[in-house]
């Protein structure tokens, strides 16, 4: 079929290694002109300084970041989300930052017949549309759920991201605060993801991450959490939670936090705080159900984080 | 120029960023092993190693292979078969085989990682379905593959060759079996089509000379209907070949066209308001496709609802005074509900694609089809050809599941294409394509009353049955409930909503799946209710010899007799056991015929037929080895090719009681004439007397038409059509008049134990073990038995728990056209899987086998949500049961 709905001319777009570029470009989704990037020494791999810091090129693969032992050791949420995320075969070609840098994987967006936001168009289809895996937290004009990963896990680990234009950018810096339903994220034109630092790793700390699919593996996330906790002597001393799959950008789940810190891991308060989970939730239509899930998904994670 | 190694080879890299490895490999190299089906990295069939590690091709630029070393699965067996290929060999790891070679390679890796840190230990299920998951298989060979990955890994197969029990497996594990997409000729083109962008519009105006200004393109053709009407988003306007597939794409898009837009309805609930545009006017009602096996009776049309079609309604006046006076006395035996399915695509791995060629004038069209014959028939008919100068072939086939049942715009477009251009044009079509205009099962909403008389028999049933058919007509959903459960009185209404979608097609037992959905929960609910073990009820209600047997099976298994009562559990993962049945036609081809001859010593079955992953092929080489005494790798089979004896469609289940009696009359004409022509009898008290007559045969050939099946059949073994009496002959005879279909005696059939844990916390459904016994009569070959019983199983599964197209219901765009979106199980959501075989029941067919395809797939869906109503006490009923739905209605029973 022909592209439709597609504006003329699009913006150039870096390829690096083109997991997500290569099926726009293939069905006309994508038509601006291809930039290849290649890896430099301080742009892949895994950097650790004196404290124990790590600090991630942009074009470490997936499959290395999942694989590595230290890095699993240090920042435990990194490692499993990047386990759980697509296919073996794409996690061993695709790079960090194509992964936080991917676009919407929205039906309507990835249809080249259709005019979206992200598409230059006037409005989203999918609002008044077909929205089922859509977001719970309608936070902007566009209501796809952003596809990374790797971003809400860099969340709640509260990692900065380096830039070839800026550097200490947060996870919200980086993609912003979805009220631009047409971009995916907020990096500006010819700018292009280096690296992410992770700040210190804590004492003691566990974490987890689990995704709600209908399938046991490779499907995108219906909700999507990573959560972390040091828990001392029965206590969280420490939490924090991001979720996916339920808003425009990765969302940190500052109500399940308040209502756990400092507070005994017991089962009424571990069911008390995932209820919390869908503090400010704005669902859609079809969407409620995503409300369920993400209670029951952190509900499982605190679970398995608890003594 | 850059270049990369492959398989041991230097080859160029093309400068074109856009180039995918893909491309290179399979146009630039020719090695077709490696298989474009998804295109987003979903299904892995394109998976190749590159340096060692498996990545998809389709996402991979050309040029980043630059200087690294990509090995196909052609580099992988080429000398020596790896112990993976073998394993997958030997344990029937496959059907239809378009998956095979990415499972291949992959497992290859896998299991050569394995080896290297951990010797011959044996990977767990979950650590092979992890290594596995980025690849999907549409027949369900899951359950082989495991074991196959498991067993090499284990050092199993690190030994000599091996002899598989599927005839053309090596082809599939090594990557040579040639599928129509894999057909190249020289000067081949690629023929693309341009599709509507509006569900339902008037092409007022339409120019293709910019299409054929467009550098590269030698042909631009009209594809509208006379009435230049489009009635679905996808419906083809016009088509171009061009010497490649970008050229051709650049050239529709070159092509000028104005729709004037037409008022549109979009599936069941537009379509049927009183109000909703009309899809077809009645002079273009014939324009429309047909979702069913065989032809339809006439009948009423209103607006775009088409019935009801009732004639298998047995008293229907009654069953609705007995429902209503049942109704206002609170009868509490009486079950009523409302079931609603989805639409399931058949989402075979292999496109619709079809390679034609002219050469003077005779056509030779390659066609991923299921039907050899009957598509040269057409053909000829549509062109005015004779039936000697087209020739279709299709030696392999990515599967079909019913959608490449008939002559396929894809094929016509190829042939039209070919014969403008004067040369060889493919059309092959995208996933998109694939997953939205080639056909699907209806979703469909069911309305269900079913009432027990006071001594426990079953009273009244009745059944209306909507299905969303879009463009087409001809669904048979209630009025299969005739045919099971026999009841005083039946009112079974089936009502097609015509609207602006693509057309459905037939799907592997045709309206059974959905039936079973709704009768066979409804079933289930009358045994809760009537306080009846729910294999016991059906057992009293069903009086069909080879399903008592199965009931007698079923009630027997360990899983069925622990299972816990009806919402006995309260944490958060709950186990349930579910059952439910089965049954579809037993259908043959009058006028098939097969040839068996002696050439050069060796023996040779010949019909045209083909195999789509069904087996048969191996059901064809296991009967006439075993006549002979051979071994089946001593025989040859020739198939997949019109010019051969006129042999069965594979639809229908209908193939191996179509061929094997024949072939079995032929057979014995065979041995008379080699017994005659031997001039030296054998050795008395040979091993393989036949071998050596074989080996002293002059060449001999014997082809014998389908028999008659023989009248006397076991007690209680009926067409399933005499209930219906004088209606069901006219049906029957309509069949074999209109559809050359013969229905009959005796029914296949299936009932299945099926046991899940449901996390009521996510909405997640996992399918622990799937028990299916199925009565079919005797197993030619049954290692492909169990692979099509076991596929069958999965593809219940997906239909049970994930399937389901998703559209705009504004535009009509079909959203879910990739495979992303549309969801079909992985290998990880295999259950553990057990095949119970019963083989009587079909003494009266000649062989006395009968096809499986069908039936194994009919009780699943209704077995998995039974066994959720046992786990939870929620009975669930609308398909696919999603983790949305799941909560939902766990919510609402928690509120209750």
């Amino acid at each position: 079929m022909t592209p439709t709905a597609v504006t003329a001319m699009q913006p150039s777009e870096f390829r690096a290694a083109g997991t997500d570029l290569s099926e726009r470009r293939r069905s006309g989704v994508s038509t601006g002109p291809l930039i290849d990037i290649s890896a430099a020494s301080d742009t892949i791999g895994m950097h650790w300084d004196a404290d124990g810091r790590a600090r991630l090129g942009a074009f470490t693969t997936i499959a290395a970041i999942a694989s590595d032992v230290r890095l699993a050791a240090a920042y435990p949420g990194i490692a499993v989300s990047a386990q759980g995320l697509a296919t073996p075969q794409i996690r061993h070609l695709a790079t960090l930052g194509g992964n936080l840098a991917q676009r919407s994987r929205c039906w309507y967006f990835r249809n080249p017949h259709i005019a979206c936001l992200k598409k230059g168009g006037s409005d989203c289809p999918a609002r008044s549309g077909n929205h089922l895996y859509h977001v719970a937290f309608d936070l902007g004009p566009c209501v796809a759920p952003h596809p990374s990963t790797m971003a809400a896990a860099l969340l709640a680990y509260e990692a900065t991201v380096t830039t070839n234009q800026r550097s200490s950018l947060t996870i919200g810096d980086l993609l912003g605060d979805g009220s631009n339903g047409g971009a995916d994220n907020a990096l500006q034109p010819g700018e292009m993801i280096k690296s992410v630092e992770l700040p210190s790793p804590l004492q003691g700390e566990r974490a987890l991450y689990k995704r709600a699919i209908s399938r046991t593996h490779a499907e995108w996330p219906l909700v999507e959490v990573c959560a972390r906790a040091v828990v001392k002597d029965g206590t969280f001393q420490f939490v924090r939670l991001a979720a996916g799959g339920i808003a425009p950008v990765p969302l940190r789940l500052h109500a399940v936090e308040a209502a756990l810190q400092d507070r005994k891991a017991t089962a009424a308060a571990l069911a008390n705080a995932a209820g919390q989970a869908t503090s400010g939730a704005k669902p859609l239509p079809m969407t409620g159900y995503k409300l369920d899930l993400l209670k029951g998904v952190v509900h499982d994670l605190l679970e398995g984080l608890a003594p | 120029m850059s270049t990369m190694t492959i398989n041991g080879r230097l080859a160029p890299l093309p400068d074109d960023p856009d180039a995918l490895l893909v491309d290179v490999v399979r146009d630039a190299l020719d090695l077709t092993g490696t298989k474009l089906v998804c295109g987003a990295g979903v299904c892995g069939a394109c998976t190749v190693l590159v340096d060692g590690a498996p990545a998809v091709s389709c996402l991979m630029p050309a040029r980043s292979a630059a200087n690294r070393n990509v090995t196909t699965v052609e580099g992988i067996g080429a000398a020596k078969l790896h112990p993976v290929q073998k394993a997958f060999m030997a344990h029937d790891a496959l059907q239809c085989g378009f998956c095979t070679p990415g499972f291949i390679v992959e497992a290859v890796a896998f299991h050569d990682r394995w080896r290297a840190t951990k010797g011959t230990a044996v990977p767990s299920r979950e650590e092979i379905g992890g290594a596995l998951s980025g690849h999907l298989c549409r027949c369900g060979a899951y359950d082989g593959i495991f074991r196959a990955v498991a067993d090499a890994c284990a050092g199993r197969f690190d030994g000599s060759d091996i002899l598989p029990p599927r005839m053309e497996a090596r082809d599939k594990v090594t990557g040579s079996a040639k599928y129509t997409v894999d057909i190249h000729h020289d000067g081949q083109l690629e023929g693309v089509i341009l599709r509507s962008p509006f569900a339902h519009a008037r092409i007022n105006e339409l120019d293709l000379a910019p299409a054929r200004a467009v550098a590269g393109v030698s042909a631009a053709i009209p594809l509208l209907g006379d009435d230049r009407i489009v009635r679905y988003v996808g419906e083809p306007i016009a088509a171009v070949a061009a010497r490649d597939r970008r050229t051709a794409l650049a050239a529709i898009a070159a092509i000028k066209f104005k729709g004037e837009p037409l008022p549109s309805a979009v599936g069941l609930d537009e379509a049927r308001k009183a109000d909703a545009p009309v899809v077809f006017e009645k002079s273009a009602r014939k324009k429309a496709g047909n979702v069913s096996e065989g032809g339809g009776a006439p009948a009423a049309w209103k607006g775009n609802v088409r019935g009801p079609s009732a004639a298998f309604s047995k008293k229907p006046k009654k069953v609705r005074s007995w429902v209503d006076g049942a109704r206002a006395a609170n009868n509490p035996l009486l079950v009523e509900g409302i079931f609603r399915t989805g639409t399931q695509q058949h989402a075979c791995l292999e496109p619709h694609a079809a390679v034609a060629r002219f050469d003077g004038d005779r056509l030779t069209v390659h066609v991923s089809t299921q039907a050899v014959f009957h598509v040269m028939e057409m053909i000829a008919k549509r062109y005015k050809f004779g039936h000697d100068k087209v020739r279709v072939i299709a030696d392999h086939v990515g599967g079909g599941f019913g959608s490449k049942a008939s002559l396929g715009v894809e094929t016509t477009t190829a042939i039209e294409l070919a014969r403008e251009a004067k040369a060889p044009v493919r059309v092959a079509y995208d996933r998109h394509e694939e997953l939205s205009v080639t056909g699907y099962r209806p979703a469909t909403e069911m309305k269900i009353a079913l009432l027990p008389s006071e001594q426990g028999e079953l009273k009244a049933l009745s059944l209306t049955a909507y299905a969303d058919t879009g463009a087409a007509t001809n669904s048979t959903i209630a009025a299969l409930a005739r045919l099971i459960y026999p009841a005083e009185a039946k009112e079974l209404a089936d009502f097609d909503v015509i609207s602006n979608l693509p057309a459905g097609a037939p799907f592997r037992g045709p309206g059974g799946p959905p039936m079973a959905f709704a009768l066979e929960q409804a079933i289930d609910e009358a045994a809760l209710r009537m306080k009846l073990d729910p294999i016991a009820l059906r057992k009293r209600w069903d009086p069909d010899p080879n399903r008592q047997r199965l009931y007698d099976w079923a009630s027997s298994l360990d899983v069925w007799r622990n299972r816990k009562p009806v919402a006995a559990q309260s944490g958060r993962y709950r186990r349930g056991v579910g059952v439910a049945t089965g049954y579809w036609l037993y259908l043959w081809q009058p006028g098939s015929k097969v040839e068996v001859a002696v050439k050069g010593g060796r023996l040779v079955a010949s019909t045209a037929t083909q195999d789509i992953g069904t087996g048969t092929r191996t059901v064809i080489a296991n009967t006439l080895a075993r006549e002979f005494g051979l071994e089946p790798h001593e025989v040859e089979v020739r198939i997949g090719d019109s010019r051969l004896p006129e042999g069965p469609g594979s639809g229908g289940s209908r193939v191996t009681a179509s061929v094997i009696p024949p072939m079995l009359l032929a057979i014995e004409q065979l041995k008379t004439a080699i017994q005659q022509s031997t001039k030296r009898q054998p050795v008395p008290g040979s091993n393989a007397p036949w071998r050596e007559m074989l080996a002293a045969s002059p060449d001999l050939a014997v082809s014998s038409v389908r028999p008659e099946d023989s009248r006397r059949m076991a007690p209680g073994i009926e067409s399933p059509l005499k209930q219906v009496g004088l209606l069901g002959w006219i049906f029957g005879w309509m069949m074999r008049r209109f559809s050359n279909l013969a229905i009959g005696a005796g029914v296949p059939s299936s009932v299945q134990v099926v046991e899940v844990e449901v996390d009521t916390w996510l909405g997640h459904v996992r399918v622990v073990s799937v028990h299916t016994g199925i009565a079919v009569g005797k197993v030619v070959a049954p290692a492909l038995a169990h692979s099509q019983a076991a596929g069958a199983v999965i593809q219940g599964i997906g239909y049970a728990l994930y399937e389901a197209r998703e559209v705009d219901s504004r535009t009509g765009d079909v959203l879910s056209g990739g495979m992303e979106d549309y969801r079909i199980p992985g290998i990880a959501d295999t259950p553990m899987i057990d095949v119970h075989f019963d083989q009587g029941g079909f003494d009266h067919v000649l062989g006395g086998s009968v096809g499986i395809g069908e039936v194994a797939t009919v009780p699943t869906s209704p077995a998995v949500a039974n066994a959720i109503c046992n786990a939870t006490g929620v009975r669930l009923t609308e398909l696919p049961l999603r983790p949305d739905r799941l909560v939902a209605a766990l919510k609402g029973r928690a509120a209750a």
